[in-house]
């Protein structure tokens, strides 16, 4: 029972990662019907700016996790945004009318382009890079289940995080602004609504929450790799699927979801660890075969 | 930033030519003198402490290595002074050529002959001669792509004979040159020459030509693709590249029928290539296998191809009904499910090591196919024979990609992907159509697999990764989609340019990245076009397929 | 009007694009310039040169840069200059096949060093042997390489007869670290591997041995490699009681292993092959790393004259990168090819099938003292050196602990 419940804690901390990146794609599918693909790469971004600020720090603030964490963070959310604002403009946004297929293949050559960078111009990048401990570390037992303070930390961000989100989107002008593009671009442009502006805003905060869900990742594993984008990235979108496509809320439990799930496998299955990306792509093709909507899934607008 | 540039360059580009007004050709002329007196000079300084890489004596005068190609560019140029149609583009081409490659050159220079000293007279006079050039080129009025008058029968015949029969030349020089430097300057010859003959009218009367002449115009393609092999000298090296880029287009021209012709966008299809391949090698009797039985090599390909289709159908049946973007990514899941399995069940596969020593195919006439043979006296290495089965291979599939393009299905699928709804109403069954596809487009990749992987002697698990599938995509789109041609022609591009340019190896993936980026945002429809798909990438915002949304209209 | 502005903009992207390509230099041909008038032959190399196993290629390559500059100088082959032709394997089976379809196709290569990983020589072999190319690997630890698919159960048949490895098995590695293990005392141990060649083989020789030992197994798990979070599988095993993890596979992921493994208060040792032995795990593995093992095959660099000797004339060389951990087996492997050439080649004029299939054979009967000691071949291509050492990480660095002969 207690490596049940050690499993669990395992998996909600591995969904808290999800969620964050998940909310990335919900929201810019929701608002472009764009799944971007890339999306997973901006969140290893994240994790190489907040180390490329960690090795320029001086030493006393590398040992204050009080101060580094924060810093870093911030540094991985710069780098982020930035590139994710320059994808939006440069590559995203002369598509916006094409045909389906250009944005999707112009997204493939994106994520190519950001890994590859990486790995050819960050230093050392072509091998794994050691991550600082950013985290506290030690943990409190209870019950026999260990559950560490960096797992606590991750997830409480993750959740004030996501309810961040949700209260901005739900109250904030610019929340109702995404949410008027959403339902209809066309009606919402007609209303005075920069269009252009509030996918902008779409991307940054995706990239944002990304960028967090990288330094905490990074800090939480210890190490980062060029290519963690990819499998974290389709992980994600699988969450943001199973949660329902344009729902918050939906995402972040889709997250949970899938982390408990992937966890659990690995636990409770012969060979359960050698397979354990595959759950995700399972899960992935039974939700939208069975129930495309999602599970919290509310009826995607259909663009008249 | 780029605008203010073009600004800046609009304003003096209106002087000069308030200037010299109507006398462009003044300038014109100018150019071409200079570069041709460019040509001819030395380009690098004698007695400079450096191996000279660039090849052809470039430290004393006369033409040699690049010079030639300016030479040649010039006199392409040259046409500029006549009244022909498109002569702005095509002279703007070979000058522009003639600039890149002096750049390139002068680059090499410094960085190789270390430094500016190395510099010879000839580049600073071809420098200048080109831009020269330009600007004399720019002042030509503006006027469409010419059209050659057309040809009586034999002339268009031999017009293609002519330009397939070069562009093998090309092909085997530019194979040839060892130098990485000096293949591309030679590529940056080519591509700006193909670009001015494009602008006389060559590849339009080509085109038209092959259309007239179908069936001689394959035969001729078909005779060159046989030659190649033996103009290699027996030398293995491009053998092998080529062999497994037929492979690689036979799967493309599948993916194809997926993409291309039904509009169903698949990520996953490497993995389809892969399953062929794997049954291939385990009913191969390879010295690291798991499987000990051995069938012959007739019975495993229709085997392979039928395991692939049954896999496709598998996947098709419940998820083709999806929108386009959710396909893309659960093909895309199927394709990593296929990849995590292959590397996971070792009992089968043997895990990420795969399975080596396949063995080479035997025909039952006792004809090896891991043994050279020599053919009218050119001895050709074992790769070859791989290669010719590639060709047979590609030729079958071509003639059925045809043949169904041009009938009620392909039409039927033209109609599923302008507008899927407005096709159902009209009583095609889409959703037994959209799986026909898939299952075609699996089937075709399962048989390329099964030659691939005796090609290589082995197999694992990560050849069989995403970015192939991607590899594969660009292949399709950069080629052309929808055409038959098209694929073939993106396959060899993009499997033997890195092959060709070493240096780039380790570049290769980004600038396949950049790439994409570029293709999809300036040429979407391919290099060779489809004239259907061209009105639908740019007819604007209303470019409706089945990408888009169900419910969408197409406006009138 | 679309169309004009293409034109233009595409005149900066292609004059950047050809600035940047411009920038890459000719492919690498190390080796000496030899004599005018004397003929060429190539020895090729075969290992990981970028990718995360790099560290480990490149000081490959440099040791055989260095062997084959040293056998010009000395001008070892009358008439004859060698060039030294290294490739990029990255590591990967699939990018070795293509490495070896085109090294196979030179018509002057005799002989290769490499690979590094047993899972790329698989992919190799067969090219090679077609060719009668001898290929002598200074890390392939896998028995199966030259004892073939059988030799678990018993059968040992040799299948390529071109191929060699002056690098001991995991017959032995395993074992040894077996050995080890049981004279510190420890009974139960978990067990991971990535499943590639080299991992599966060293755990799969290493628990055969424990159990024959009398010791436990209490937990068998397997990771992929390229896998990043090993929450899952720390928790499973933590609660079985091992008291040491024996990990088969190579440092990308043995090193965030171990730093998962102690932050998640799983602390004990973990100790694996060659393939974690390089100062990039401990970097990985951080710095609660001390106490974590490795094997790795021959003795310390530093312990040997021969190796003395080998080890200043690399520093005086000029190299980059450090020789690593298979520098010194590199160089030894290229040796035993110069001197085969050597036997072989001085009066013949061309390279073919029948000249290589003398090198082939002469390799066979090499026998001389290198820097790794004495370096001779048994009838399966293996070495006949079995000495072997463990290491320690000790303040951030692997120390060595103990050296010795494999014994059964």
């Amino acid at each position: 029972m207690t490596q049940f419940l050690q499993q669990l804690t395992n998996g909600v901390v591995l969904g808290a990662t999800y969620g964050l990146i998940a909310l990335g794609y919900t929201m810019v599918y929701g608002i472009i019907q764009l799944i971007n693909f890339a999306h997973g790469d901006i969140f290893m971004l994240g994790a190489f700016g907040g180390l490329a600020l960690y090795d320029v720090l001086p030493h006393s603030m590398q040992d204050q996790i009080i101060i580094a964490l924060p810093l870093c963070t911030l540094a991985g959310i710069a780098l982020s945004v930035a590139v994710a604002v320059v994808m939006e403009r440069v590559a995203y946004r002369p598509l916006r009318n094409a045909p389906r297929l250009a944005p999707l293949i112009t997204a493939i050559g994106v994520s190519a382009m950001i890994e590859e960078g990486t790995r050819l111009w960050y230093p050392g990048a072509k091998a794994p890079l050691d991550f600082p401990q950013l985290l506290p570390s030690g943990a409190v037992t209870l019950g026999g289940v260990r559950i560490s303070y960096a797992s606590i930390v991750v997830v409480v961000v993750a959740v004030v995080l996501m309810i961040a989100l949700q209260t901005f989107v739900l109250r904030s002008r610019t929340g109702r602004a995404m949410r008027a593009t959403a339902q209809d671009p066309d009606t919402a442009k007609l209303m005075g609504i920069n269009t252009d502006r509030v996918i902008v805003v779409t991307f940054v905060l995706g990239a944002s929450l990304a960028a967090v869900a990288g330094v905490l990742q990074g800090a939480r594993l210890g190490t980062v790799r060029f290519d963690d984008g990819f499998i974290a990235g389709l992980k994600a979108f699988t969450a943001a699927v199973l949660g329902g496509i344009g729902n918050i809320t939906g995402c972040v439990a889709g997250g949970f979801i899938l982390g408990i799930v992937e966890v659990m496998a690995v636990q409770y299955l012969p060979h359960g660890s050698g397979y354990k990306d595959l759950w995700a792509f399972v899960v992935l093709i039974l939700v939208l075969v069975f129930k495309p909507n999602g599970l919290f899934g509310e009826e995607v607008a259909v663009r008249a | 930033m780029t605008s203010a540039f073009f600004r800046i360059y609009h304003r003096y580009r209106e002087q000069i030519l308030r200037r010299t007004g109507p006398r462009g050709r003044v300038l014109l002329i100018a150019g071409m003198v200079l570069c041709l007196i460019a040509s001819v000079l030395p380009w690098a300084v004698n007695g400079v402490g450096y191996t000279n890489p660039l090849g052809g004596n470039l430290q004393s005068a006369g033409i040699g290595g690049p010079r030639l190609y300016v030479l040649l560019l010039t006199l392409v140029a040259g046409l500029g002074l006549t009244s022909l149609d498109g002569r702005r583009r095509s002279t703007i081409a070979a000058s522009l050529g003639n600039l890149v490659i002096s750049v390139y050159i002068l680059r090499g220079l410094v960085h190789e002959g270390g430094g500016t000293g190395a510099i010879g007279v000839g580049v600073w006079v071809a420098l200048v001669g080109s831009l020269v050039l330009f600007l004399g080129a720019d002042t030509l009025p503006v006027t469409p792509k010419n059209i050659l008058p057309s040809l009586p029968a034999f002339a268009d015949i031999a017009l293609i004979l002519v330009v397939i029969g070069v562009g093998l030349a090309a092909l085997v020089v530019g194979l040839g040159i060892e130098d990485d430097k000096q293949f591309v300057a030679f590529a940056l010859f080519v591509v700006a020459l193909v670009f001015a003959l494009n602008w006389l009218g060559v590849a339009t009367a080509f085109t038209d030509a092959f259309e007239r002449y179908r069936y001689i115009g394959y035969a001729i393609a078909a005779a060159a693709a046989f030659a190649f092999p033996f103009t290699q000298n027996g030398n293995a090296q491009w053998m092998a590249v080529f062999a497994r880029v037929g492979v690689f287009a036979a799967a493309a021209i599948g993916l194809n029928v997926v993409v291309g012709l039904a509009g169903l966008l698949d990520l996953g299809y490497i993995a389809f290539f892969g399953i062929g391949g794997y049954v291939s090698a385990l009913l191969s009797n390879a010295v690291f296998t798991t499987v000990h039985v051995h069938l012959p090599f007739l019975l495993v390909i229709p085997l392979g191809a039928a395991v692939a289709a049954f896999f496709g159908v598998l996947v098709g049946a419940p998820t083709l009904r999806l929108r386009g973007d959710y396909l893309a990514i659960v093909t895309l899941g199927f394709g990593e499910i296929f990849r995590i399995v292959a590397i996971n069940w070792t009992g089968l596969t043997k895990g990420p090591n795969g399975i080596a020593g396949i063995p080479d195919l035997q025909l039952p006439g006792g004809f090896d196919f891991g043994k050279p043979h020599t053919l009218f006296g050119q001895l050709l290495p074992f790769q070859s024979n791989y290669y010719f089965l590639d060709i047979f291979l590609i030729a079958a599939v071509m003639v059925f990609f045809a043949r169904i393009n041009d009938s009620r299905i392909g039409r039927a699928w033209v109609a599923i992907r302008e507008d899927e709804l407005a096709a159902r109403a009209m009583g095609i069954n889409t959703v037994a159509l959209k799986l026909l596809a898939f299952g075609i487009g699996a089937t075709l990749a399962g048989t390329a697999g099964t030659i691939n992987v005796h090609i290589g002697e082995a197999i694992e698990p990560n050849a069989y990764q995403f970015i192939f599938s991607a590899l594969l995509l660009s292949a399709v789109v950069l080629g052309g989609m929808g055409t038959v041609a098209g694929p073939i022609l993106g396959a060899a591009l993009l499997y033997a340019i890195p092959e060709k340019l070493r240096f780039v190896q380790d570049y290769r993936l980004f600038l396949f990245g950049l790439a994409l980026i570029l293709l999809m945002r300036f040429r979407p429809e391919g290099l060779i076009v489809s004239r259907r798909r061209q009105r639908e990438f740019h007819e604007g915002g209303s470019g409706a397929d089945a990408m888009s949304q169900p419910g969408q209209v197409a406006p009138v | 009007m679309r169309n004009r502005y293409v034109v233009r903009a595409a005149i900066p992207a292609i004059i950047g694009v050809i600035a940047v390509t411009g920038c890459g230099s000719n492919k690498s041909s190390g080796g000496g310039t030899g004599s005018s008038g004397s003929h060429t032959v190539v020895i090729g190399l075969s290992a990981p040169l970028t990718g995360p196993l790099s560290a480990l290629g490149l000081g490959m390559k440099n040791s055989v840069d260095l062997a084959v500059k040293q056998a010009n100088s000395a001008n070892k082959i009358k008439g004859w200059t060698i060039k030294f032709d290294p490739q990029d394997d990255q590591g990967d089976a699939n990018v070795g096949g293509q490495v070896a379809a085109s090294l196979s196709s030179e018509s002057n290569l005799v002989g290769i060093v490499g690979t590094l990983n047993s899972s790329v020589a698989q992919q190799e072999q067969k090219a090679f042997n077609d060719q009668n190319i001898v290929m002598i690997s200074p890390a392939n630890t896998n028995p199966a390489l030259t004892q073939g698919d059988n030799y678990a159960s018993g059968t040992k048949t040799r299948p390529y007869k071109s191929y060699f490895r002056v690098a001991t098995t995991d017959s032995i590695q395993g074992p040894f670290a077996a050995q080890y293990l049981k004279s510190q005392g420890i009974n139960k141990v978990a067990t991971v591997n990535d499943q590639k060649t080299y991992g599966a083989g060293l755990v799969a020789e290493f628990e055969k041995q424990w159990k024959k030992q009398g010791g436990t197994v209490t937990s068998h798990q397997t990771i992929n490699p390229g896998d990043k979070d090993f929450s899952g599988v720390i928790s499973k095993i933590k609660p079985t009681g091992a008291q040491a993890l024996y990990y088969g596979g190579e440092y990308p992921e043995a090193g965030p292993l171990s730093k998962q493994m102690k932050a998640a208060g799983l602390n004990i040792p973990l100790m694996g092959g060659d393939g974690i032995y390089d100062p990039t795990y401990v970097k990985l593995a951080g710095s609660k790393s001390d106490g974590d093992l490795a094997t790795s095959v021959g003795a310390p660099t530093d312990k040997l004259q021969s190796a003395q000797d080998f080890v200043s004339a690399y520093k005086s060389a000029g190299y980059k990168e450090d020789f690593s951990a298979y520098g010194a087996y590199s160089y030894d492997a290229a040796n035993v090819i110069i001197n085969a050439m050597a036997k072989v080649l001085p009066g013949k004029t061309s390279i073919d099938s029948t000249v290589r299939q003398a090198i082939v054979a002469a390799v066979q009967s090499t026998d001389f003292d290198g820097v790794t000691g004495h370096v001779s071949f048994d009838q399966y291509g293996d070495t006949t050196n079995k000495v072997l050492t463990v290491y320690k990480v000790k303040g951030g660095a692997w120390v060595p602990v103990k050296t010795d002969t494999f014994n059964s």
